[in-house]
């Protein structure tokens, strides 16, 4: 199946209530699916039809607050509409679970700049490598996000094109075996009620006391759900016998190797056809895959700091004036070590530019390079 | 061991339902498939490609198919160009929809190729040029994979009631019809062309677009210029003498004259595409 019919049929088996969206290329089959399954009572839940992404915001943020199991999901310029009630349903602690499938914004083609741009939005961000990922992520997504210890928006990206419109084989589960690990969802506010807004509190940090609070709590609660995305994936690996690494990183052939590549998403596939060329040649280089950009695994990246002598992020996306994301991110992980790796950027499949295995074996070569002490460039666009 | 495979039809004869009815049969088959269709502003008439990788481990890599085993095209005018050779590996087969046999292609190199007159199944069984699942039978012939039953069970899946029947009729014909594969009877590859797909103003050619075209009987023609109204191209020009002419750049066979004609003066026949 397609990406897009994996994160649809997720989407049907979670019992989904309450979905809305509108349509926009590559996320439109989602939405098409859906409705599909709304019509001919696959999904018992309500598909609401808005004018726009902005509203299907507003519309699962309302009946998530009602105490729906919700569902929204989007693409590139959609995903930018929708940014400023992103906002209000992450500071209410909303459960929301969004779809994001990845369109560039200044191409139609894939990268990851549509939901790194609502990073401030502080909702959870998964990115997936493939179709199977896609399915099992979003039936994660609604277990982390209803989690009384999170209570946080989840956003799943996956790139648009590439996983959306590409089909392969997915294990799909039962009903049951999903119904027996995801218990319906029961609204109850974990916010106090001075900042509860349904209780008529003021929400954000008003109410009268430190109006900072909304960001020091909202803050707080991403850090916090690091450790219940890592045993929530533990879970789903023991009960449907698939796991994609801790929940936040993963590694791939990294035993013996000196250096390593880190990428996301699609781009993480196409690695590990390039690793295990390297490696068959001999060349000591692993694979790192972030799972999870937003909490930010910075654990994570401390032993991998330890271990390896170089780390080349890959990034399909960049920060204008600043660089990629998950670069900066690294680099600020590693600070406080007293030996610390080389860090190297790479910016690679921006605005759907096409990324071959043998790309990435002339990236993992440049890493070795740098693990040896070699001076190479800091910055490279593949 | 991977196999790449390259699909080259147009919008509406259905290449990328073809690359995932293909994956589906494979997997079917016991293999691990993946499906890729090349998205840009397709529309139906301009020429579309599509990917399929078959291999016995599940596929990681998120690339084209650059060097295709396999070249598979759907409309029988592409099948005439050399560009659809493009790249292939050595050896690698070439199965067109064409109405001749395989000692006649043209297109040359180091390549194996095989034909099967798809439009013409595809015609019969399902009463439209949707050429994708009248081809697919050959490809099972001439690769000798995936099982027709794989296939038909993909079919199966895809579509329900009779129109799977039709399909499944379509590709039992197919791989009955399909040639021998030979060597190529060129060796020598000839030069590449791209081929006129659409465009906007003058160089708005869409004749490589039409199976069927219009043509006039001048004599039963009373001038009513219902055609020239309903035309969607402006591809018909009115002449002094009060009749239609069909601008043949401008014409890409959609039959909406034939239909609008209240006199029946419009017939619509196949086009013959000539292999040169």
């Amino acid at each position: 199946m397609t990406g897009n019919k994996a994160a649809a049929t997720a989407v049907k088996l979670a019992r989904v209530e309450v979905l809305s969206a509108f349509p926009v290329t590559p996320q439109t089959t989602i939405t098409q699916y859906l409705s599909e399954f709304a019509a001919n009572g696959e999904i018992k839940g309500e598909f609401v039809n808005a004018e726009g992404e902005l509203s299907t915001q507003v519309i699962v943020q309302a009946a998530s607050r009602a105490g729906a199991r919700t569902f929204v999901c989007t693409s590139g310029p959609g995903q930018l509409y929708m940014h400023h009630p992103m906002h209000s349903t992450s500071s209410s602690r909303l459960p929301v679970v969004m779809a994001t499938v990845h369109r560039g914004n200044k191409s139609m083609q894939p990268d990851h700049t549509d939901l790194m741009s609502q990073t401030w939005t502080g909702w959870i961000q998964l990115y997936c490598e493939n179709n199977q990922e896609i399915l099992d992520t979003h039936l994660m997504a609604y277990k982390i996000a209803e989690d009384k210890r999170v209570r946080l928006p989840v956003a799943i990206g996956y790139d648009g094109y590439v996983l959306s419109y590409t089909a392969e084989p997915v294990e799909v589960p039962s009903q049951k075996s999903v119904d027996d690990w995801l218990p319906p969802y029961e609204y109850q506010s974990i916010l106090p009620k001075d900042y509860d807004p349904a209780t008529g509190g003021r929400g954000f940090g008003g109410g009268g006391r430190d109006p900072q609070q909304g960001w020091i709590t909202h803050h707080e609660a991403l850090l916090n759900a690091l450790p219940v995305i890592k045993e929530i994936n533990e879970d789903f690996g023991k009960v449907f016998g698939r796991k994609y690494g801790n929940g936040l990183t993963e590694t791939y052939k990294t035993e013996g190797a000196e250096a390593v590549m880190v990428a996301m998403g699609s781009l993480a596939g196409t690695a590990r056809a390039a690793i295990d060329n390297l490696q068959a040649d001999g060349k000591p280089i692993g694979l790192i895959k972030l799972k999870c950009y937003q909490p930010f695994a910075v654990e994570d990246f401390k032993e991998y700091g330890k271990k390896f002598k170089a780390i080349g992020m890959i990034d399909r996306n960049v920060c204008l004036g600043h660089g990629g994301a998950g670069y900066r991110l690294i680099r600020n992980s590693l600070y406080d070590m007293d030996e610390r790796p080389k860090v190297l950027q790479f910016h690679a499949g921006l605005a759907g530019k096409e990324v071959r295995v043998g790309d990435f074996e002339r990236v993992g070569e440049k890493i070795l390079k740098a693990a040896k002490g070699d001076k190479v460039s800091q910055v490279e666009w593949v | 061991m991977v196999v790449g495979i390259r699909i080259h039809g147009r919008g509406g004869q259905g290449a990328v339902t073809a690359s995932r009815l293909l994956a589906t049969a494979a997997y079917y088959d016991g293999k691990f498939s993946q499906a890729i269709p090349m998205y840009g502003t397709e529309r139906r008439g301009a020429p579309v490609t599509a990917y399929v990788r078959v291999d016995d481990v599940r596929v990681r890599e998120r690339e084209l198919v650059h060097t295709p085993e396999i070249v598979m095209v759907l409309d029988p005018l592409l099948s005439t160009r050399q560009t659809m050779a493009d790249d292939m590996a050595e050896g690698g087969l070439l199965l067109l929809n064409a109405a001749y046999p395989p000692e006649e292609v043209k297109t040359g190199g180091n390549i194996r190729v095989a034909t099967v007159n798809a439009t013409n199944i595809a015609l019969e069984t399902l009463r439209r040029p949707i050429t994708n699942t009248a081809i697919l039978g050959a490809f099972a012939k001439a690769v000798g994979w995936p099982k027709l039953e794989s296939i038909e069970k993909a079919i199966r899946k895809q579509f329900s009631g009779r129109i799977a029947d039709m399909n499944v009729e379509a590709i039992k014909r197919s791989y009955d019809e399909c040639s021998e594969v030979i060597p190529a009877p060129v060796k020598i590859a000839g030069e590449s062309e791209a081929i006129a797909v659409g465009g906007y103003g003058v160089l708005k050619d869409v004749s490589s677009w039409r199976v069927f075209q219009p043509v006039i009987d001048m004599d039963k023609c009373t001038g009513c210029k219902n055609c020239w109204i309903y035309c969607p191209e402006t591809a018909i020009k009115w002449t002094d003498e009060n009749k239609p002419e069909i601008e043949w750049r401008k014409c890409k066979g959609c039959g909406i004259c034939v239909n609008e004609c209240p006199v029946g003066a419009i017939e619509f026949k196949r086009v013959e595409i000539k292999n040169e």
